[in-house]
Formats: C-alpha cells, structure tokens, sequence
C-alpha cells in the first residue's frame, strides 16, 4: 500500500457517476485526446495551473508567492507566463479572487481511502466510490491498492474508464471491482483515431476479455452531434455491444460547459460547436442500440 | 386535473382577500368597525379583559360585513384584511398601556432593539388548537364543554372573579361565533338562487353550526372558520392548520365509500380551500403538515395526503407551505413525490423527523407519551398536540457580542451600553481569553433578552386573552386559566438565534489570525472593522476566503461550533419563564438574519456592515464549499436536542446534482442521513445561479420562481435586490 496517486478532484455526493450516491475520485491523466473532452484538465499526467481570469481581481498577491516569477501585474492586470509555472500551488493559496487552481495532487493511499470513505454512511443503499478522471486505470497500482481497502471496508466500487489501456491494469484492479463504467466512442477505428487520437481496438478487446471474465459493465456513451450520432455508427456499435454482457447503456449527451476550462489552461479550444443532442436524438441512439 | 369551474373562480380567489368582495349592505366597514369596538371598550369601562375582549368579538361578529360567492366554497368574512382588523386598536391600547404601567424593562427592551443586540418579539403568532376536539366538537360543542367546565368549578365552589371572567370570555365569544354561522347561513340561503353551489354551501353552515363535521367539504370549512374567527378575529394566529391527512381522512374515507363525494370533487374542495391562504398571502405563509405515526403506531400516509400534495402541486402556490412529518413508516413514494415537487421549483415544503423532535423534547424535560405526538406550531417548531403553545419570544444576535467585545459593552453604531464591560482589547492576550470574553457577551445579551421577555410575557392575556384558543385546550378549562397565557400543560418560550455560523467564523478568523499567525492586533482589527474594512478590500477577501468556515466537516471548525451551541443551549433550555412553563433554545432564525443583519457592524468573517449573517444552523451564505454531505456533517457535530425550539438547515443545490431519478434518491438519503444523527428540519433550494440574474433583470418572465427564505417561501420577484444578490451569491458558489 506504498503506492501514489495523482487526482485532479475528489467530488463528494455524485450522483451521476454509477449507481446511489458515490465519491468520485478524478484521475489525473488519459490516452485518448477526446475533441469534446469535458475535462480537459484530466488529459496531462501532469499537474497544472489553471487560470479563470474572469474571477481575477488583479490583487497580485499571487505575484510575490511565485518561486519562478510566473505571475506578474502589467498596467494593473494579471498575467501568466505559463511556461515558466511548475505547478507548484503557492499562488492557489492565495489568491483572493478564486481564479487561479492547481489540477494535480498527489496523495497516498491512505489518503485516499480517507477521501473516499468520509462519506461512507451515504452509499447505502446502493452507493459507493468510483474512480474515474482522465483515466484512472493508468495508475492502476494505485487504483488496485485503492479498490482493494474499498472492498475490505465494504464498499461499493466502480471504474469508470475509457478502455484504452493494457490488458494488464484490468487484471490488477478486475478483482476488487464491482462495476466498470466503460466509455465507448465510437465503432470505427480509423474516425475513433480522428476523433480521440487512438485506434478502437484496444478498446474493443478489453471489453471482449472484461465482458468474458463476467464483469459488470455499463456502457457509456458520449452523443456529440456530428461527431459520432450517426445512424450507421449508432448501429455498428448496437452490434458490436451485442456481443457483449452489458448490465446497461447510457447515452450521454454532449454538452459544451467545459469551454472556459481549456482557456484557463492555456489549452487550444477543440470542442465542436454544436448543440447538445435533444431527447429525440437520445432515444433515437437508445433504440438503435436495443436492435 | 382541477376543474373548469376552478379555473374560472381562480380569479375570485386570489383577489379575495386582497380587496372588500363583500356587499356594503351586509354590514359595517372596517373604519366603522374600529371606532364600534373602542366605543363599547369605552363603555364597557373596567370590565375585565376576557370579557370586553369577547363582547368586543360579538360585535364584530354580528356588524362585520360577510359573504357567500357563487365563485368559492368557502365563506367571506369583511375584516380580511390582516393588517387591518377591528380588533387591533383594542389590543394596541392593552398593549400600551401594559408598556406605560406595568413594565420594568421597557427602556432596556428598546435599547436591546435599537442596537441590535437582541429583538424581543411580542409574540401572539404561535397557537395551534387541539384540533381533535375541534372536529370532535364543532363549535357549539366546545361552547358546551366550557359551560360543562365552569358548572364544575362552581359546583366545587371554586369560581373566582378571574375565573368566571374567562369563562365569560369563552362562552360570549362561542356565542358569538355561532351567530355568526346563522348569519352565514341566512346569506347563503339568500342567495342560494345564484348559483347551484350554494345550497350545499348552505347546508354545510348548518351543520357546523348545529354540530360536528359530517365529511370532508365540511371539516374543511370548519378549519377555515375556526382560522377565521381566530386570526381575523380574536387576532391570534392559527399556526398550524392541523395534520391535515390524519385529520381529514376518515371523512374522506366514508365520502368516497358511500358516494358522497367523488375524488375529483374532494380535489375540487382542496383546491379551494388551499387557495384561500394563497389570498391571504401572509409574508410568513401559514403551515399545515402531512404525515408522523398515528396513535396506533400507524404511518399516517395514506391516499389523501397524496392528493393534497397533487393539488398543491397543479396550484403551484408558495402558501400555505407543508410540512412532511418523517416516520420511519413514510413510503418513500410520498417522499419522492415531496422532492420532485421541490426540485421543480414547487418547494414550500419542509421535511421535519418526528424521531427528532421527540428526542428534543424529551430532552428538555416532556415525557414520552407527550413528545411522541407533537404539532407543528410555525415553520418548523413543535408542541405536544393539543397542550401546550410555545412563543418566539426573544431573537439573539449572535454577532453583536463582538462589537460589544471591541468597544468595551457599547454598541458602536447607536452609542448604546448594551453589552458587559469586558475590559481593555490590550489585555486579551490568547484566543481563550478572546473566548471567554465573546461568551461573557453573548451571557449578557441571553439575561437581558430573557429578563424583559419575563417582565412582558406575564401579562400576555391582559393584553390579548386567547378565548377561541382555549376553549380547545382541555387543560385550559380544567386550570380556568387564558391557554396562551399559562393554562397549557406546556408553557414554552422559545429563545431564538441569528448568526451562530457567522459567529463561529468570526471567532476561527480571530483564533487564526490574530492570536496564531499574528497578523494583526485586536486593536488594529477593530479599527478595520470600525470603518467597514475602507482601504483593507485585500484583507477582508481573505477573511472571506479563509479556509475555516463552518459547514465544510472540518473538526476544529465544527468543535467550536459544538462548544458555542453547548453553550448558548444550556445558558437558556429549562430556565422557568414568567408563565408557568420554561424556556427553550432555538436554532431558528425567522428574518432576524436580515434584520439584526442590518443593525450590526462589520465582522472579523468578512461580512461588511449591515450585511445579512446566517440563519438557522445553515452556514453563512457561500461559504460551506465542500458541498453538502461536508455541510450535514457539520451540522449534526451539534446535538439537535440541545435546540427544543428546532433546528432547521437550509440547502440549497444545482439543479443538474439532482435531475433524474439518481439524483431523486440521493436527495431522500440525504434527509435519511440528515434525521439518522438526529437532524430535525430540512428544506431545499434548488438553484442555477444563471436563472436567478435573469430572473433579477427579467422578473416578469419569472413570476413564478420561488426562493425558501427560512420556514416559508416567497416569490423571487417581491424580495429586495439585496436579498435576491445573497441567494445570487449563493447559487453562484454552488456546482453542479
């Protein structure tokens, strides 16, 4: 139980992220680069300094804090040099407005299994941890460690996952696991490529073996308009998951509120502009799934 | 689905007691009526109050204009107006003169107010008749048990002049309200041609005015009269209008069993008489409750209280409000139903556990068997059903014992010596002693609220005898004694607070800042605060933003709060007050935090002058930002049972935590959670903070939008812009 692990955010009373009332623990770091991605601070393994400049008061009591003068007050404005920041967190502590946020932190596994158990007495019934992100399953030790005082403690647990990893950190983790909440994007491997920066069939093969050990699976399915909502897609997917043991499906719909988290991280804005899938277009996806 | 015909009468409904629907020829106007009752007073000359009191009734009961309306099953009565009633300069002149003659502490009371430092309220809102008897009586039936009770005490020779004077007061009153039945009875006949409806509404008058209720039409009518005749009349508030499924349900039973009436019709009744206290509009709103444990030990859930929650829902109406009394026998179909309600916006709903209100006051001293079956008797707080009345009788600032700490027992802002002399600020040198001194104010403003809240509440029935009430309470008449006075088994008197969150803050800031990074001096700290942080906007954001705030589940926060409410409880539960009864603590804040808010300076929390503080035991608004499982462990690290008076929490959510059913019952586990460690209210906002600034510059498209203030709902639109930014400011520190 010696292992690390590096969240990005710990969500107390989730209620969206598999069955009852849960604690996320957010991961921090993916494989995929999903252009819609709604947390792109998960992406980087790497802590990072977030900046929401339309909190900014311009105090500058971040200024003097900065070990690698990253922060500076310009004609009474606030800037960052992002380049020179460590993501060291000195200036999150002080700043007055709320604006500046360290994504990144590291903590042990008791730790962790403090964060998750706090609320414990909300998980009956039917609720529990869940460790998602980014990708959690790229720490699985830390995951495998995680879980396993979870389950000793009599907890529910789940991982919510992308499926983009080595067969091998489903192993560490399959036996302490109630339930994987595994994304999936899209059927073709070539548009998935296009669209996440990786081939599906890593994916697809992990589902095969998870679904072959007898796991509990939800699949979970982000709708983005013109990005993965077509017939032809929507069905091949139906087939593909019919081949597979699936507790459920559930389709997600896009929805573009992340926006100002990829200014605040210096990062180039990829979501689609699109508008979010309405209930028709859902239902649409649901019942091609049930053919 | 409510009728056609409601729909049409809607209008009448909502405009009935915001303007005179009764004919002019039906009676006196309220101005003449005013004048009559001072006149007869006056005439009347040393009588006792009981009696000039009742006579005064009957007169209005025989002068005041009335009506039946085609467009509602209920009655009109012409003294609607609750700011205006023919009874009020009666009773300010009682009033004043109890202020002019009788009271020692008259100037320490409105120097208390004046500063801030306490409020003590003059409280004749807070009675709830043992509704029981008045379904198992009617009225000439309680008139007649009261005659039975006074033939008694003179049998055994026991009248005394003040006893007889009661009873007299109870049996003119009685009298008078059953002429009042005859005469709306002889205008319903009158105009029974009118409409199809009113025959019925007729003979429904004759039947409460000959008896008992016989179904579900008439028990309704009977509350609303008894509600009537109580706060319209003998201007005492009906505050609660029963536990409205028990008590109505075996009526509805036998109606629909023999055909009286179908369901539909049934609805059509609820949605009437739930609209006569949307009309009536009260700021407060006014209270009915659903549910507990029958005397059975049944749950009282049953087909009824779903189809009042249906009606309530279709009016969507922000009063009367409900309380959802939890048993551990409530269907979690009913609660969900509640929940649903709330998170669409329909949310004058507070959930209250009858576990932990027992606990409560049986912890104060009630037996079992009395607090097992209590009323609900305000927003939150409880009685045991049937014996007792209980009055908010003095509000604490919790906050003002700091500037009384800065400037040595003077209230800085009026100049007013309200506090104790604890010395000079140079010579507090550790938090403890910063503690004590806090400890030693807030003790002086506890004695000072509870000495003039004795000197005034002995002579509550001289200035305003209870005689529609007492009649109700068995041990009333048992005693003679007024039952709002001292003739209840329970006497209760009810200490309120503002602030408590606010105040733990204040005090973490002062612990860390001052005395253990050293930051500042105490000195130096009131001369910021002295000019309401001018020149110091960097400090007073990181005081705002300072880590230990109440209501985030961290321990050391969270064990002063344990230490201060421990305190603040056991200064005031059990004290004996001046009526026979005793003192409760009260974890309530009414609109205290607004206006006690206003009175006071700017605090070492980051609060600026005038500023609103926290209510209830609910954090200071945006600073619990752990969410909200972090915010009910906080709250439930203080017994509950410390506060009898109650102890509400005040939630609010985004809409998105919620949505579907997941969301749905992870709202119910966080009441189970809640009540499992004894929590006692609980009610909900559920808020995007972006609707609400539209609804702040585009109110006319959001007529509609409730806010829970504390105990009772407003629309967003009548709130001031100041209040409206504190629940702006709220939702915008909650996420999704």
């Amino acid at each position: 139980m010696s292992s690390t692990g590096t969240l990005l955010e710990v969500k107390r009373f989730a209620v969206h992220d598999g069955p009852g009332v849960r604690t996320t623990l957010f991961f921090k770091g993916c494989p995929l680069h999903c252009l819609w991605c709604h947390n792109p601070e998960s992406i980087s393994p790497r802590p990072q300094l977030a900046c929401f400049s339309q909190k900014c008061l311009d105090c500058a009591e971040c200024v003097p804090v900065c070990p690698e003068n990253a922060h500076a007050l310009i004609e009474d404005k606030h800037v960052l040099e992002r380049e020179r920041c460590t993501a060291c967190g000195a200036c999150e502590t002080v700043c007055l407005g709320g604006a500046l946020r360290l994504y990144g932190k590291t903590i042990t596994v008791a730790e962790g299994l403090d964060l998750a158990l706090e609320d414990r007495e909300y998980y009956e019934p039917g609720g529990g941890v869940t460790l998602s992100g980014g990708e959690p399953l790229l720490q699985a030790d830390f995951c495998r460690d995680l879980l396993a005082g979870l389950k000793q403690a009599g907890v529910h647990t789940a991982v919510d996952t992308c499926g983009c990893v080595n067969w091998a950190a489903f192993e560490a983790v399959l036996p302490f696991t109630d339930l994987f909440l595994v994304d999936f994007k899209h059927a073709d491997s070539a548009t998935h490529r296009r669209l996440t920066g990786q081939g599906n069939e890593l994916i697809v093969a992990n589902l095969r073996r998870l679904s072959a050990a007898g796991a509990d699976i939800e699949i979970r399915m982000p709708l983005i308009p013109g990005c993965n909502d077509s017939d032809e897609n929507l069905r091949a997917t139906g087939n593909l998951l019919a081949e597979l043991n699936l507790c459920r499906v559930k389709v997600l719909p896009y929805h573009a509120m992340a926006r100002s988290k990829y200014t605040a991280l210096g990062l180039p804005d990829t979501m689609p502009t699109v508008d979010p899938p309405d209930r028709q277009t859902l239902n649409r996806a649901l019942s091609l799934f049930d053919r | 689905m409510l009728s056609a015909t409601f729909k049409q009468d809607r209008a009448y409904l909502e405009r009935k007691f915001k303007q005179q629907v009764c004919d002019p020829d039906s009676g006196l106007d309220n101005e003449t009526l005013k004048s009559g009752v001072m006149a007869l007073a006056e005439a009347l000359g040393d009588l006792p109050h009981p009696v000039v009191k009742a006579k005064a009734f009957e007169y209005v009961a025989r002068h005041v204009r009335i009506d039946v309306s085609p467009h509602d099953w209920f009655v009109a009565f012409g003294c609607w107006d609750r700011y205006d009633r023919p009874l009020n300069p009666l009773l300010v002149k009682w009033d004043k003169e109890v202020d002019d003659t009788l009271l020692t502490s008259l100037q320490t009371t409105q120097d208390q107010n004046d500063a801030g430092a306490s409020i003590m309220w003059k409280d004749f809102d807070h009675s709830v008749p043992d509704w029981e008897v008045v379904f198992e009586l009617g009225f000439p039936g309680l008139l007649e048990r009261a005659r039975r009770y006074r033939r008694e005490r003179e049998e055994r020779g026991e009248m005394s002049d003040e006893a007889r004077a009661y009873f007299d007061g109870i049996e003119i009153t009685y009298g008078a309200i059953l002429e009042m039945l005859d005469r709306f009875h002889g205008c319903a006949l009158e105009h029974a041609a009118d409409h199809e409806r009113l025959p019925a509404v007729a003979a429904c008058l004759d039947n409460l005015r000959q008896g008992t209720p016989t179904d579900t039409y008439e028990a309704l009518q009977l509350i609303y009269l008894f509600f009537m005749f109580g706060e319209h009349i003998d201007r005492f508030q009906v505050r609660s209008l029963s536990n409205l499924d028990r008590m109505l349900q075996p009526f509805f039973q036998r109606d629909v069993t023999e055909k009286r009436y179908t369901t539909d019709q049934i609805r059509e009744f609820l949605a009437y008489f739930l609209m006569q206290w949307a009309s009536i509009d009260n700021y407060w709103g006014h209270p009915f409750y659903l549910g507990g444990t029958m005397p059975t030990g049944q749950c009282v859930v049953n087909d009824l209280s779903y189809l009042i929650l249906d009606v309530f829902d279709e009016l969507c109406i922000p009063t009367p409000k409900i309380q959802i009394k939890i048993s551990p026998g409530t269907p979690v179909e009913f609660i969900d139903k509640a929940l649903d309600m709330i998170r669409r916006g329909n949310s004058s709903l507070v959930f209250v556990s009858e576990a932990s209100v027992k606990r409560a006051l049986m912890h104060a001293g009630v037996p079992e068997q009395d607090a097992c079956d209590c009323d609900i008797t305000g927003c939150y707080e409880f009685i045991p059903r049937g014996r007792g009345n209980s009055t908010a009788a003095g509000y604490v600032n919790m906050l003002k014992p700091f500037e009384l700490i800065f400037h040595n027992g003077v209230d800085p802002r009026t100049g007013i010596a309200c506090g104790c002399q604890t010395g000079d600020l140079a010579e507090i040198h550790s938090f403890d002693e910063f503690y004590a001194a806090y400890l030693q104010q807030l003790d002086h403003v506890v004695e000072t609220i509870i000495r003039c809240v004795n000197d005034f509440e002995q002579h509550l029935s001289r200035i305003s005898p209870a005689q529609v009430f007492s009649a109700t309470i068995e041990n009333s008449l048992k005693t003679a004694r007024d039952a709002f006075q001292d003739g209840s088994v329970y006497n209760l008197s009810l200490i309120l607070e503002a602030g408590f969150a606010t105040a733990v803050d204040a005090l973490m800031i002062i612990k860390d800042v001052v005395f253990e990074k050293q930051e500042l001096t105490l000195g130096e700290f009131r001369d910021i605060l002295d000019a309401d942080w001018h020149d110091h906007d960097k400090l007073r954001l990181k005081m705002l933003r300072h880590k230990h705030k109440f209501g985030n589940g961290i321990e050391r926060v969270d064990a002063l709060a344990e230490n201060l409410a421990r305190h603040l409880a056991e200064t005031i539960n059990r004290r004996p007050n001046a009526r026979g009864g005793f003192y409760m603590a009260s974890m309530h804040s009414a609109r205290m935090f607004v206006v006690m808010g206003e009175k006071t300076g700017a605090t070492p929390d980051g609060r600026k002058a005038g500023e609103e503080m926290s209510k209830n035991i609910s954090p200071t608004m945006g600073m619990d930002t752990n969410g909200v499982t972090a915010l009910v462990k906080s709250v439930t690290r203080i017994d509950s049972a410390l506060f009898p008076g109650d102890f509400p929490l005040d939630v609010m959510m985004h809409p998105a935590t919620v949505s579907g059913e997941d969301g749905l019952a992870a709202m119910r586990r966080l009441i189970e959670v809640y009540m499992k460690n004894h929590g006692v209210a609980i009610h909900f906002n559920i808020f995007d903070a972006k609707v609400l600034i539209e609804a702040q510059k585009h109110p006319e498209k959001y007529e509609g939008l409730q806010v829970r203030v504390c105990g009772w709902n407003v629309r967003f639109s009548d709130i001031a812009k100041a209040e409206q930014d504190a629940y702006i400011k709220r939702a915008l520190s909650i996420s999704e």
